[in-house]
């Protein structure tokens, strides 16, 4: 499906679902944009992000430049620690020390769903691919699919972006496992 | 059909879920682990969510000043200082020693039976209903002997058992050590093992619980990893990559 089709569908989605979806590199920002703007403005749904790919700071400020209220996110931020890049804790972000460490990101997904009491919200995990840069298949499909379920335990919608150029039969099986829906955007 | 005993709710969600409802009441369950695992702050959230609930807890503080540890402790969302004021006593173990006399390096039978009395006494008093000792193996350093060590023990859970006390006995692991405890009696006698470890998996230092033993029902045996946060303790299963427990 080309953009506008994928903007059309995420406003089809009202009830909490597992999703995945391909993105090429090219379309990556503009995917993050449309996601986080059907699900914070219009659907008025608390998110949490989690960034394995690039820092959450850089995130922000990307968002901030798309019009999007960054304040309403959440982030789990994987990758700043690894970077040795400088991290600033606020509210809103939670740094984990390393990709590697998958169950300290369920913990802090965890913590911010029990903090903030978010009946009804969004795990964005930004992206498989990055992930499997830093885990070895069994454990990321392993942590996949424990998440998913603690996620529809609680309600919550989940997406997992992933990146076409860097896809493999590995990751396409795996996706295939724990997403009610698969979506590529051209 | 199997009696099902009454529980003592830790408070820590995936915890009482591990254990099926909680801790049997009157456990004395022996929470073992080497440094920086995250015994003394299981323990104190222990206290805290009883003392929530309106059951007064008693610290046995042993190796460091009760003042200094409340100082160093994460400040929960859920509890305030009065709160811990109001539902949780603080004791410093040279305190009670002083007060007894008990000033030797290796005490007698009739110190341990003094250092019994004495406890049973406070929560007698106060009316406690969960009792933290951290650590018993700064205690045990003094009774020395395996005799000693495990008399001691058995007729404390023993007493505080019967007074309707749950009690957590901190236990200080080497993390080379092959036990559950430093004098291998503590393990044995204690009703429950609550084992915190640190998991070394490919340079990450994992946070690592796992119930080892609860006597009056049945348990997951499985490991989880542990996270302290303000709102407090969480856990999630461990993935299975490998590693082993340090």
């Amino acid at each position: 499906m080309n953009s506008e089709e994928f903007q059309k569908k995420l406003k089809t989605y009202q009830e909490p679902l597992s999703i995945s979806v391909s993105v090429s590199l090219s379309n990556y920002f503009d995917i993050i944009k449309y996601i986080l703007d059907d699900f914070s403005n219009n659907k008025n749904i608390p998110i949490i992000y989690i960034s394995a790919t690039i820092p959450s700071k850089s995130i922000s400020t990307v968002l901030d430049v798309y019009g999007i209220d960054s304040k309403k996110i959440f982030f789990v931020d994987c990758i700043s620690h690894i970077m040795m890049s400088s991290t600033t804790y606020t509210d809103r972000t939670v740094f984990v020390e390393s990709p590697t460490m998958l169950e300290t990101i369920m913990l802090k997904a965890e913590y911010i769903l029990n903090k903030y009491v978010m009946k009804n919200s969004l795990v964005i995990v930004d992206s498989i691919n990055s992930l499997a840069i830093h885990n070895d298949m069994k454990i990321l499909s392993e942590f996949l699919h424990l998440f998913v379920t603690y996620l529809r335990s609680r309600s919550a919608y989940f997406i997992i972006l992933s990146m076409k150029e860097q896809s493999n039969n590995e990751i396409s099986n795996i996706l295939n496992f724990v997403s009610d829906e698969i979506l590529e955007v051209e | 059909m199997e009696k099902v005993r009454e529980r003592c709710l830790t408070g820590i969600e995936a915890l009482d879920n591990i254990l099926n409802g909680g801790i049997p009441k009157g456990n004395t369950v022996l929470i073992t682990g080497s440094a920086g695992t995250g015994k003394t702050t299981l323990s104190i959230e222990f206290l805290v969510h009883g003392a929530m609930k309106g059951e007064k807890g008693l610290y046995i503080s042993v190796t460091e000043a009760s003042e200094k540890l409340l100082e160093n402790l994460i400040v929960y969302d859920f509890f305030s200082k009065e709160m811990i004021q109001k539902g949780i006593i603080f004791i410093d173990i040279p305190e009670i020693y002083e007060k007894l006399g008990m000033n030797k390096l290796q005490f007698s039978m009739e110190d341990i039976n003094l250092l019994i009395e004495n406890i049973v006494k406070i929560v007698t008093e106060f009316n406690v209903k969960r009792v933290v000792i951290d650590s018993i193996t700064s205690i045990c350093y003094r009774l020395q002997t395996e005799e000693k060590i495990m008399e001691f023990i058995l007729r404390l859970s023993k007493a505080l058992s019967e007074l309707g006390c749950t009690t957590f006995l901190v236990s200080e692991l080497l993390p080379s050590a092959k036990g559950y405890s430093q004098y291998g009696v503590e393990e044995a006698v204690s009703d429950g093992i609550i084992l915190l470890g640190n998991l070394e998996r490919r340079g990450d230092l994992l946070r690592t619980l796992r119930v080892v033993k609860m006597r009056g029902t049945s348990h997951s045996r499985a490991t989880y990893v542990l996270d302290i946060t303000s709102i407090g303790i969480l856990l999630v299963p461990l993935l299975k990559g490998g590693g082993e427990l340090i």
